[in-house]
């Protein structure tokens, strides 16, 4: 065979002669990008991607059809040629409509893949769903409890009817799992000899615990509590999240090698230093454990507590003294855990006190509902301005009544005093639960924000020292959900792996194609109820602190997860287009314009195709044609308009389709589906 | 005498048929009636010339149906009888400053008499190839004579037939491409209508040189008057034994037909028409391979323009250094011109290269319709760009039109007077190449539509800060990735305005001002106060009741309910309606 050499990014290659650059390329493990490609089918040159320049060619060539001649010199990576894949792509996207991920996904601050392991349910395969969701949350037993779920809140299903119970399904497929005697256990990277320390036990610390035991690193995790799980085990009340649970899905990080230590205060027992210097790289994810004060006359008398105070000390089996009559202060979900958990003490009156409305509480609809069942007396539109004591002791809380005035920034309208309008109850203990600050004790050396939180920078996660890392309630903007401090640990873990491999990538949002649906595009789902959870009644759960939800049956877990609309585009993962759009950092915004917007067609009986998605570069109706042979698509419409179509628009053709779905995998994008 | 009446399509459309059979009518036995193709002086159609045997008498213009029996009167030897009609010195200057070389049968011999053609030296040319010459001599001719293909890329002729006629293959093709689709060029239309037998003959000399066996003519549909003359010269070339098998005696055969184009821009670029020809979607393919190792049906195959074979009889005859003498140093021979616009006269110009735009416009073209300011002249249609009056002495020539960012093209020529907005234009011209971008390759078919709808947004007053610059990267996106010829030209109109106009750019989108009061969204209309005589002639006119006052009282247009139309400007008797 005559061979010819050329240069392909300075390297020098001898490749049989008559070969396209892209064959030779391809053959040299040099990645060209390509949408209109493929072997089975002669070069078509529409899409653009696999320009290359070549010495002495003032032209970029097309490299799919470009043949390689002796001596060339091509460069595959130039600013030229990347500026030219990248506008293709843009222009591309700008007239892509379709969603990648369902808003379930983009809404979660972790990232799972709800459609995906919701998908799984469905199918009954729960180990391979809770794979999934290991694949972001190591702990879904216990986040499916509790996680406010914000997938639930973006799920379109709520404008047929209701959400999927995507949170419920979570822990549903990881209790199967970790029943089931045979639990999903990820593979184990080579160890790197790579040591990191990670301080602080909770959902952050034990999800990069994880993440970076499985890339092979050894792990320490360091916790001053007597046990892990921080903020699930001592801020989250049992009757929520069962410690039986959460104590399975530790062991399973534990049997990953992670070593753990409790009883290990910074500043205390060891230094910060110490830990630092011992290991390659630090994690500090130490949350937000102080309770907020109100600044009000009053707080330092006996029976004043603060809310997670008052949560961890119940959760060690040390709960504090109670009175007849609580108040819990707040509106928040640790206000419920608090007024909740006292109800369970035995207290016999508990109010919650919220300046704003029920309608403005932060806190989870059902538990503002489930707290209610259990007897707790709401006062809203009420703001204490002094708790007076008597003999050192809480005697009552003197309270501002408020109204609703402008609405502020947020959109929640803002309560203002109501002048001269006062209200006092009797009360034996105050539960302040109104916020949570960082203890930054042995800690000083971090460089903080103005709030006093860890800086943390918000790609990479360093703090203003080498080699350390932080994450979770203890940085930036402070407390927030479990789920939250899980999505910054999990990516955290990619950083520190990677700073640990010698180069450090940031976290970088991925960018995803979405669209917009509106209640009219769906009007014509059937309506199919969303699956109740089973739960103990109101009376018999007010007296211990067993599990209240009793958790869904297969059949249950199966048919509701069979309610997802599946939003998301089925060639997400395999998608060329969405790959490339991201290795070239697209931003179509600046082309936005008319889009194609065509109904769904599937004339080709089993095979649905979604022209809003599809990029034209016709490899369909190249395959059918030259490879297949039976030409039974084509492209009809001129310029922007085009489209593809059954031969000549006509769709008696169709009828000769025997669905051999070559079409359907030639397809670079999610535009052609199996029916 | 002969009367010979103009019937080129545009004078026909300008009543040339009509003269004719008015003529027809009354003629009885005084004259002989002929016809003739376009002569290239479209404003002064429908044209009329007697002739006294081979001698030119008389040449009539704008002649009406009426003027019939002053035209027999004067046949009839009353000398003085059409004395009105008769063309003037100074328009007589329009044809006497011209070079035709590729035009020089047009207007003069009957295109549907070969006799007529042949009479005029035709078919010489063919004899001589095909009896003095080899192929390799052919090409050695035009290779001296410089010719360079004329539909737009300019690309040597003598190279393209020696790569045909190198490339191995049993059977070769000639196509002539005769799909002319810029808007404002119809020198192609009017060689086929006028001058088929030049361009048959040279093709045929093209089809001996490369060694084709068969020649097809590619001609859009919207020419049904060039497919129709063209067939009846076929017809008549078969009959006379210069189509066919065994072509004046010798071994060479070729055989030609005629193919009908659908109407898409697109397939005037080669590959695009080559997949038309075969029946499939008119778009282009990827080169290489070119078209002179794998052209229609995957043979080797030449194609080159109307315009560039119909100069090959010429060279053969006169020499190819005949033809080199004339032009620059990279630019040989002549090339027409379409010139239309706010020009006063109008029409066909051929010139040797070498002369100016000034020349064409000013000394032949007569300058601006009434004498207004001359802006730009946009050179190449869609593909080509604009060219500011600051350039007007530019020297036609490839090479020194493309260092402006305009195109020679295929020789269309747009004058435009200070009315005319440059952002518009490219708007125009954006529009056109959008909507007949083919849809395969990505630059071109969103690319375009982007930009379009940037300028939509830019005219409509909606422009933003950085769509200038956002237009100039996706032009220059464009025209490095785009497929072919279509898509990496398409982004020219857009470029030579920014470079040359880019205060009027800035002016929409900063001051949402049009200078040149031309996009209607920005502008507004007012009553002059003291102007107003309250003649109510336009508050009578306005088709939206947009205008109220009494009779003798100034008027008053309420801007919101105005639609822009200017009936009230251009109605007003004393000026007192202002467009801002």
């Amino acid at each position: 065979m005559d061979m010819i050499n050329v240069k392909i990014n300075g390297k020098e290659i001898t490749a049989p002669k008559g070969q396209t650059i892209l064959q030779i390329a391809e053959a040299n493990g040099i990645e060209i990008p390509t949408l209109c490609y493929i072997a089975e089918v002669k070069a078509y040159g529409a899409c653009g991607l696999c320009t290359i320049e070549v010495e002495g060619i003032p032209k970029l060539l097309r490299a799919c059809s470009a043949v390689a001649s002796d001596g060339m010199v091509i460069s595959t990576d130039t600013p030229r040629v990347r500026q030219s894949r990248k506008i293709a792509l843009e222009l591309l996207m700008s007239d892509h409509t379709g969603d990648c991920k369902g808003p379930c996904s983009l809404n979660c601050p972790a990232g799972t893949d709800c459609q995906g392991y919701v998908k799984l349910i469905a199918q009954g395969k729960f180990k391979e769903a809770v794979e999934l969701v290991k694949d972001k949350v190591p702990l879904p037993a216990s986040i499916g409890r509790v996680c406010p779920h914000p997938c639930e809140t973006a799920c379109r299903r709520k404008m047929v009817e209701e959400p999927i119970s995507i949170a419920f399904l979570k822990s549903f497929a990881a209790d199967e799992d970790l029943k089931s005697g045979d639990k999903f256990m990820p593979e184990i990277a080579e160890s790197t000899g790579k040591s990191v320390g990670i301080i602080g036990g909770g959902p952050a610390g034990l999800t990069a615990a994880y993440f970076l035991a499985v890339k092979g690193h050894k792990v320490t995790v360091y916790d001053a509590m007597p046990e892990m799980g921080g903020m699930l085990r001592y801020g989250i009340p049992q009757y929520r999240l069962p410690k039986e649970v959460l104590d399975m899905e530790i062991a399973s990080i534990a049997e990953l090698g992670v070593e753990m230590k409790n009883n290990v205060r910074i500043g205390a027992d060891v230094t910060f230093d110490e830990i630092k210097n011992a290991h390659d790289a630090t994690l500090v994810a130490i949350g937000a454990w102080k309770s907020s004060s109100m600044r009000i006359p009053g707080e330092d008398l006996e029976g004043v507590y603060g809310g997670i105070d008052f949560l961890r000390s119940v959760a060690l089996k040390n709960p504090v003294k109670l009175g007849k009559k609580v108040a819990v202060i707040g509106g928040g979900n640790t206000a419920m855990d608090a007024c909740r958990s006292a109800v369970r003490l035995g207290a016999e009156e508990v109010y919650v006190i919220y300046r704003r409305t029920r309608a403005e509480m932060p806190a989870e609809k059902v538990e503002i509902d489930e707290a209610e069942e259990e007897g707790v007396i709401y006062k809203f539109l009420n703001n204490p301005v002094e708790i007076i004591g008597e003999d050192g002791k809480v005697k009552a809380v003197k309270l501002q009544v408020m109204e609703l005035g402008e609405p502020d920034a947020g959109g929640r309208r803002s309560p203002v005093p109501v002048e001269g309008k006062f209200e006092t109850i009797e009360l034996d203990n105050v539960i302040m639960a109104i916020g949570q600050k960082i203890n930054i004790n042995g800690f000083e050396t971090l460089e903080l924000t103005d709030r006093g939180n860890i800086s943390a920078d918000t790609e990479t996660f360093r703090t203003s020292l080498d080699g350390v890392f932080a994450v979770g309630d203890a940085t930036n903007r402070g407390a927030s959900i479990a789920i939250e401090a899980i999505g910054e640990a999990q990516k955290a873990s990619e950083v520190i792996d990677s700073y640990l491999n010698g180069k450090m990538i940031g976290y970088k949002k991925p960018y995803v194609s979405e669209k917009i649906v509106t209640a009219a595009d769906l009007a014509d789902r059937e309506k199919i109820s969303r699956a109740k959870m089973p739960q103990r009644s109101p009376e018999e759960r007010i007296h211990d602190f067993n599990e209240i939800n009793l958790g869904f049956s297969v059949e249950t877990a199966m048919n509701e997860a069979k309610r997802c609309l599946e939003c998301g585009c089925h060639d997400y993962h395999d998608c060329k287009l969405i790959r490339y759009a991201n290795q070239y950092d697209v931003k179509p915004e600046r082309f936005a314009g008319d889009k194609h917007d065509c109904p769904k067609e599937n004339e080709l009986v089993y095979i649905e195709r979604d022209q809003n998605k599809c990029v034209l570069c016709n490899l369909c109706v190249r395959v059918c044609d030259e490879d297949v042979g039976k030409g039974l698509i084509g492209l009809v419409g001129r310029g922007f308009t085009t489209v593809i179509k059954p031969e000549f628009a006509d769709r008696s053709v169709t009828e000769f389709c025997k669905t051999c779905q070559k079409c359907v995998n030639a397809c670079p994008t999610g535009a052609l589906k199996t029916l | 005498m002969r009367i010979v009446v103009g019937q080129g399509s545009c004078g026909i459309a300008a009543g040339a048929a009509k003269v004719y059979s008015a003529i027809e009518a009354v003629i009885g036995s005084s004259a002989e009636l002929t016809i003739t193709g376009c002569i290239g002086m479209c404003f002064l159609e429908p044209v009329v010339d007697i002739y006294d045997g081979e001698t030119l008498v008389k040449r009539l213009v704008k002649v009406q149906p009426s003027d019939a029996a002053k035209i027999i009167d004067f046949v009839n030897g009353n000398a003085d009888a059409v004395n009105d009609i008769e063309i003037t010195d100074d328009d007589k200057d329009f044809l006497l400053k011209q070079t035709r070389i590729a035009l020089r049968h047009c207007g003069v011999i009957n295109p549907e008499k070969i006799e007529e053609y042949i009479a005029d030296d035709g078919y010489k040319a063919l004899e001589k190839v095909l009896t003095t010459m080899s192929a390799e001599e052919v090409i050695e001719e035009i290779k001296v004579s410089g010719l360079a293909g004329r539909g737009g890329a300019g690309f040597p002729t003598w190279f393209k037939w020696n790569a045909a006629r190198q490339s191995q293959g049993d059977y070769k093709y000639l196509i002539c491409n005769a799909d002319e689709g810029d808007p404002g060029a119809f020198m192609d239309r009017a060689v086929i209508e006028s001058d088929p037998h030049n361009l048959i003959e040279g093709m045929l000399i093209a089809a001996y040189a490369i060694g084709a066996k068969e020649a097809v003519v590619y001609v859009r549909a919207e020419y049904p008057l060039a497919i129709e003359r063209l067939t009846n010269a076929i017809r008549e070339a078969e009959e006379k034994g210069y189509l066919g098998d065994n072509i004046l005696g010798t071994s060479f055969s070729c055989k030609m037909r005629i193919k009908a184009g659908a109407g898409a821009f697109v397939c005037g670029e080669e590959t695009a028409l080559i997949e038309s020809l075969q029946g499939e979607r008119g778009m282009p393919r990827l080169k290489p391979p070119f078209p002179a190792q794998s052209g229609y049906w995957y043979k080797p195959s030449n194609i080159n323009n109307v315009e560039t074979f119909a100069n090959v009889s010429w060279i053969i005859l006169n020499g190819g250094e005949a033809f080199a003498s004339m032009g620059t140093e990279n630019s040989k021979g002549t090339k027409v011109f379409a010139l239309t616009g706010k020009i006063k006269k109008g029409g066909l110009v051929e010139i040797p290269m070498g002369k100016t735009l000034r020349d064409v416009i000013f000394d032949i073209g007569g300058g601006i319709k009434n004498d207004a300011q001359f802006k730009a002249v946009q050179m190449g249609g869609p593909s080509g760009g604009c060219i500011p009056a600051e350039l007007l002495d530019t020297v036609i020539d490839y090479k020194a039109l493309g260092a402006t960012g305009a195109i020679m093209g295929s020789g269309g020529m747009v004058v435009m007077d200070e009315s005319t907005c440059m952002v518009g234009m490219a708007q125009f011209f954006l529009d056109f190449t959008a909507k007949e971008s083919c849809g395969k390759c990505v630059h071109c078919r969103i690319g375009t539509k982007r930009m379009l709808e940037i300028l939509n947004r830019i005219v409509k007053g909606e422009g933003k800060e950085g769509d200038i610059e956002l237009l100039e990267e996706l032009c220059y996106s464009i025209k490095d990735g785009a497929l072919c010829g279509l898509g990496q030209t398409a982004p020219n109109p857009v470029l030579t305005t920014i470079r040359y106009f880019r205060n009027e750019y800035e002016a929409h989108i900063n001051d949402k001002k049009c200078p040149a009061k031309s996009c209607s969204d920005l502008l507004s209309y007012a009553v002059v106060a003291d102007k107003c005589r309250g003649c109510t002639l336009c508050a009578r006119k306005c088709p939206v009741d947009a205008i109220s006052g009494s009779p003798k009282n100034a008027h008053v247009i309420d801007k919101e309910k105005c639609i822009k139309c200017g009936a009230c400007y251009n109605l007003c008797k004393y000026s007192a309606i202002v467009m801002e």
